[in-house]
Formats: structure tokens, C-alpha cells, sequence
């Protein structure tokens, strides 16, 4: 699927202190930083600037903005954007997913019903950091919370794991956390010691499951 | 039946903190269709303790003189002798409390800083965790003058500046401005918002595994572990170095559906986690496998929350959404249908949205959380009006406008659903706590139903459940 952007965010000038909050959150990285023009309104030396074409209608800036020094308008024409996944090698496509550990035909993010087929093709197109894939698919501009871990793995898998984030200081993503595939060792299992320590948990019976190892309950 | 009452009055609908004003823009409340009864739910299990505060003097008292009480009890009871004279503190809150809770949440906040402040010679400032769907949030800095109240306090969202922590199993990130503290108090309410995640293992550790973290660690709690392993990374959390190194205690209010039944204080989270479980199975266990009961009913949504978590009788939409499945018996599997999607959907291996759901009805519902995959299958219609475009443009719903029909009020999309469906089963999720607002004869039917549920869990589900967490 696709994002159908029908929001875009402004800069209240007058509001607006460049403490620069919004820039380092925004997850298609439409927001920079500027110099205040003379006579534009407002007091502080610099002011955030909008590119509203990659504006994606996610609202971190509104969220995080201390000043409420943005407001959101709806767009006259409402635009859609996606990843054809035919515009990419089909057996690529599904090795790259299978590496990442994602699934190909399921979706992702959940707010623009990316699949991980379709955003392994944005990668494959050539979108190599978070922000270029969220550009090309409209993925992680919903809540921007819940599709974040597998597309910075799929990068990862695809060898760009190690790109400075943008800006420098920004926080739209850090790194990959934890997950249960990190766990397992050859054996298909992960350490005694680990199980040990979580025994709380069904750790050893959920990781066969999460390598598509039902029996257990199919019996 | 004359178990089932006339509609109960929902809470008003509040400001948002982005300046929204739902309860001018909604011109009709689901309570007042017509037909519509409301099911208590002490009549679904009379055992239920009385509330030390409600917020519907119905339930019980209105006043938190008792919450003040037992908090300063509380306070005096436990050990905080990891606050040392000077240091800092964060007391860690959350936007459900304030929703579920109300003042006397506030309360227990407000006695918490007071009597460190006195007691261990720290400055205490209020820190509360935002999560994904502070989009449309109440505004609760406003509503409680927070900054006057606590003198510091701040919202600190999800989407904030980050700090890497390790831990046993590998790095998180936690949302740094909550930790940036000599120590930090965690708090919380006790209630079964999002147990098919937790499954009620280490219900009050997953904080650590959610609110309290960044984007990344949220986003591997939902889908980088199984079925019923994802609180191990709020375990994990927990029990980092970083988080260790500025636990200073946890203080909880104890809840049932109707209101709250108690605080709990204690430096030892599992311990404190023990107490408020056994209670949460006991006192929630059978209003969530009533849900499980239903066979078909039309839902309206008509209150804050996004979706799945929006509130009604005191629990969430969640524990109807998944009601099919018995989640909290962790013999079964209950795996979210994301994680194996070529499989045959199976009960209580494979957990899919409730087919009982028939329809949703979208009165007032606030946004910020993804739910359109369910308008995909389920015919969903919206009460057109401003309410209804904020839904069209929220971040997380883009498809919603070109799936949802839109109904001129909220009877029309009522009798639409009900023509589509074939049910007059109705039910509602409005905030009304104590008691869900329903149609006639869905209450009819799960009063009828309601003696054998409470027999079952009881006797054979609630034992089941106690001993499966080593809580007998």
C-alpha cells in the first residue's frame, strides 16, 4: 500500500525560537534550520523552515515543538506516495527481506500498510537511510513508532547499518535494539544461561515458533 | 433483567493539548440512543471490592481523602533510602493514569513528592511519560495546572532525545530526559490495558519495555520477540546497570473496573508486581472472558482513546479486540496473526481480530494509533463532522476517508451497521467506567451468560492462571 499525505505542517514565525527540536525528529527530514530574515516576525536569530513537498503528515514536530510553534493545514489535493514493488528484482526483493528477518508479504508499518517486500524494493531502488525509504513508501510517517525496528534492520541487512544519522544531532533514529533473532545460536536455541536468567518467560518454546517450528502446539 | 440499568452518563470529552475541543464539535453521545442499557459490571461479578475513590459517586467515593491516606501510609512503609539528601528526583507518570485514575492519581503524585521533598531532602520533579497517541491526548498539563501543582513538570514523548543503554540481551533506548535524574520513582495503575502483549507477566515492569523507552525499543517489544516473551525486554530494561543505578522505589494505585481499590508502595518491583497481579487476574478476569462470550455485536466508539485503547466498564477495546483467545492462560500460544500469517487460524494458537466484531461506528475516537487494517475487513462508519476529519487526517489512519462511510449523525450509521451486520448487538466503548453501555439485548445476553463465566473463571481459569505465574 501506500500513504495518502492530506496534512501539512507551518512554521509560526512568530513562535517559532530555532531551538531546532522539530528538525531532529522529523522522519522525511523536511524541516532545516535557517537564518531570520529582516523583518520577518519572531525574535530569535534563527528560525525552522519547512520543505513542505516532503512534508508526510507524521506531527513529530508538533509534538515535540516546546513554543506550539507549528500548526498543521489540510492540503487542498491530498498526494499519495508508495513503492511499486514490481520496479524491483523479485528474487532480490525477497532475499533482502529474508536476511532481514521481516516478513515480505506482511505488513510493516501498520499506518501505510508497507510491506516488507515494498520497502525492501524502496531499498533496493536506492533509498539507503530511514529517511529516504519513509520518502519513498510513506512508511514510519504514522505513528512512527511501530514499523521503526524493522526498516533500520532491513537497512542494515542490506549494508547501511553504519550511515551518520541526519542532521548529525538528530534523534529520528538511533540504532537497532534487541530482538529475539539476536538470541538464537546455531543450534536454533538460545544460551541456557539466558533462559535461565528470564525463565519467567517461555523464551526457548517462542523462538521455535518465531522460526516457524509449531509443533508443539499443533500436537 | 433488572440487573441491566438505564445508560450510564460517559465523562465529558476534554480539550486536547493540540487545542481541540471534541465535546463541541460531538452532537450526540452513544448513551443516548435510543435502547441502549448499561450492563454493571458488579452484576457480571458481585465479588468486586468497593472503590476507595470513583469517579462516578455511584461506584463509590468521589473524595480522595482515603487515596491520600493510604498513599502517606504507603510512603511511610516503604524503603527510599536510595534518595540521598540533595539529589534529584523523577517522579515517573503516565497519561493513563491521569485518564483512568483522574485526581486520585493526582494525589498519589502530588503525596509522593511531598513526602520526599520532607523525608529524603530531594527535589522531585514530575516527569510523564507520552506515548504513541499523545497526538490526541486530553490536555492534562492544562487540566491539572501540572506545572503549577508539581512546580517542574514536563511531558517527555517517545519520539525525544535518546540514551543507549546495555543490558543482558543487548542495547535499548530509553527516553533520556525521563532518566535524567539522580533516581526516578515509577508509577503507575493497575488495569489490563494491552494484555495480549504483557499476558500479565511482569505486569508493572512494562513501563520499561514501552513507555519509558524510545521509538526502537517500543518497536522491538511489538515485534522482534514471540507471543509471550515481549516483557522480557522490560525485564531486561529493569534490570540494566542504568535503570538500577537510579531506581529509587514504585508507588501504584490498585484498580478494579469500577474505580480504585487501594495504593501500593514497595523498593521491590517484583514484589509490589506479585501483589497487584494477583488482584488484576481476580478482579478483571471475568469481565475480559465475558467479552470472550460475545458472538456478534456492532462497537461504538465514543470516548478518548485510540481504538484499542479506548476504555469502557473499565477495560480496554483491546481485551474485546482479542477477546476470542484466553491470553492470559499461557498454554495458549495466542500469536498475533502478524507473526504467521500462512498459518491456519487456529483459537488459542493463532490470534486474529475477534470475529465477533461485526462493524465499527466512529463517534468521537481519538487518533494516533494505527487501526485501518481492521477497516479492511469490517464495514466502519464515521459521524460526519469535524470530529470525523480529524480521524481522515490523523498520521496513523490515511486510508480511513476512503474506507470509512460516512453517516450524517450517529443513529444513521447505527441502523447502517445494524442493516450490514444483521446484529442489534451493540456495544460501547465511551470511558464509562463500572458499567459498559450497550444495546438491550446484548446485555440481556451476557447477563445471561455472565453466572457460568464467573463460575469458570473462578474455579478452573483464575487458579490456572495464579498457578502458571507461580502466584498460588
Amino acid at each position: 500500500m501506500a500513504k495518502v499525505v492530506r496534512m501539512v505542517a507551518e512554521i509560526l514565525a512568530d513562535k517559532c525560537t530555532g531551538c531546532a527540536l522539530c528538525v531532529y525528529v522529523c522522519p522525511t527530514v523536511a524541516i532545516t534550520l535557517r537564518d531570520r530574515r529582516p523583518g520577518e516576525a519572531g525574535t530569535h536569530r534563527r528560525i525552522a523552515e519547512m520543505f513542505e513537498s516532503s512534508c508526510y503528515n507524521a506531527q513529530n514536530c508538533l509534538e515535540v515543538c516546546p513554543e506550539e510553534a507549528i500548526v498543521m493545514h489540510r492540503l487542498d489535493e491530498p498526494f499519495t506516495v508508495g513503492t511499486d514493488v514490481s520496479t524491483a528484482d523479485a528474487a532480490e526483493v525477497k532475499a533482502l527481506c529474508r536476511k532481514a528477518g521481516i516478513p515480505g508479504r506482511g505488513m510493516v508499518c501498520m499506518c501505510a500498510e508497507t510491506t516488507g517486500e515494498e520497502l525492501a524494493a524502496a531499498v533496493l531502488n536506492g533509498a539507503h537511510t530511514p529517511e529516504a525509504i519513509s520518502l519513498a513508501t510513506g512508511a514510519r510517517t504514522g505513528c512512527t513508532e511501530l514499523c521503526h525496528q524493522p526498516i533500520i534492520a532491513l537497512l542494515a541487512a542490506a549494508g547501511h547499518g553504519d550511515l551518520p544519522r541526519n542532521p548529525p544531532r538528530g534523534f529520528q533514529w538511533y540504532g537497532i535494539a534487541a530482538r529475539a533473532v539476536d538470541m538464537v545460536g546455531d543450534d536454533g536455541t538460545a544460551p541456557d544461561e539466558l533462559l535461565q536468567q528470564y525463565a519467567q518467560f517461555p523464551l526457548a518454546s517462542d523462538l521455535r515458533v518465531l522460526q516457524g517450528d509449531f509443533s508443539e502446539f499443533e500436537s | 433483567m433488572s440487573a441491566l440499568q438505564a445508560p450510564a452518563t460517559p465523562p465529558a470529552l476534554m480539550r486536547t493539548w493540540t487545542g481541540r475541543d471534541p465535546a463541541s464539535v460531538v452532537r450526540m453521545r452513544a448513551a443516548d440512543l435510543p435502547g441502549m442499557v448499561s450492563l454493571p459490571v458488579r452484576a457480571i461479578d458481585p465479588s468486586l471490592p468497593t472503590p476507595i475513590w470513583a469517579s462516578d459517586p455511584a461506584l463509590g467515593p468521589t473524595d480522595v481523602s482515603v487515596v491520600r491516606r493510604e498513599t502517606i501510609a504507603k510512603l511511610q512503609a516503604s524503603d527510599w533510602s536510595r534518595i540521598q539528601p540533595g539529589s534529584t528526583v523523577n517522579l515517573i507518570a503516565n497519561p493513563h493514569g491521569f485518564f483512568l485514575c483522574g485526581e486520585a492519581y493526582l494525589v498519589m503524585l502530588e503525596e509522593t513528592q511531598r513526602y520526599l521533598v520532607a523525608t529524603r531532602q530531594c527535589t522531585v520533579r514530575l516527569r510523564i511519560a507520552e506515548s504513541m497517541g499523545h497526538i490526541e491526548n486530553p490536555d492534562w498539563m492544562r487540566i491539572y495546572d501540572l506545572r503549577n501543582r508539581f512546580g517542574d513538570a514536563e511531558e517527555c514523548p517517545q519520539i525525544g532525545r535518546g540514551v543507549q543503554i546495555d543490558t543482558k540481551v543487548g542495547p535499548f533506548w530509553l527516553t533520556r530526559d525521563l532518566f535524567s535524574a539522580d533516581h526516578f520513582v515509577h508509577t503507575h495503575v493497575a488495569e489490563m490495558r494491552e494484555g495480549y502483549l504483557h499476558r500479565m507477566i511482569d505486569r508493572l515492569h512494562k513501563p520499561f519495555g514501552m513507555a519509558y523507552t524510545r521509538l526502537e525499543t517500543r518497536s522491538a517489544y511489538h515485534f522482534g520477540w514471540g507471543p509471550r516473551t515481549g516483557q522480557l525486554v522490560a525485564r531486561a530494561v529493569f534490570d540494566s546497570d542504568y535503570v538500577q543505578q537510579r531506581y529509587a522505589g514504585t508507588i501504584v494505585l490498585d484498580t478494579t473496573p469500577e474505580g480504585v481499590i487501594g495504593v501500593d508502595a514497595d523498593l521491590d518491583l517484583d514484589a509490589v508486581n506479585a501483589r497487584i497481579t494477583r488482584g488484576v487476574l481476580r478482579h478483571y478476569g471475568t469481565l475480559m472472558r465475558l467479552m470472550g462470550e460475545i458472538k456478534d455485536a456492532n462497537v461504538v466508539f465514543d470516548g478518548h482513546g485510540c481504538h484499542m485503547y479506548a476504555y469502557g466498564g473499565g477495560i480496554a477495546f483491546d481485551c474485546l479486540m482479542y477477546g476470542q483467545v484466553d491470553f492470559l492462560d499461557l498454554d495458549n500460544l495466542a500469536l498475533l496473526k502478524g507473526f504467521a500469517s500462512r498459518l491456519p487460524e487456529t483459537p488459542g494458537l493463532t490470534m486474529e481480530f475477534n470475529p465477533a466484531i461485526k462493524a465499527q461506528i466512529m463517534n468521537y475516537m481519538a487518533g494516533g494509533v494505527p487501526y485501518t487494517m481492521m477497516t479492511r475487513r469490517l464495514p466502519t462508519y464515521l459521524v460526519e463532522g469535524e470530529a470525523a476529519n480529524w480521524l481522515i487526517d490523523d498520521p496513523a489512519s490515511p486510508w480511513l476517508g476512503d474506507r470509512a462511510h460516512i453517516m450524517p449523525d450517529l443513529p444513521a450509521a447505527v441502523a447502517a451497521a445494524r442493516t450490514a451486520t444483521g446484529t442489534d448487538h451493540l456495544i460501547v466503548f465511551d470511558s464509562t467506567p463500572g458499567a459498559l453501555n450497550m444495546s438491550e439485548s446484548l446485555g440481556r445476553f451476557l447477563l445471561e451468560r455472565a453466572p457460568a463465566v464467573a463460575e469458570h473463571v473462578h474455579t478452573h481459569a483464575l487458579p490456572k492462571w495464579l498457578a502458571q505465574r507461580g502466584l498460588s
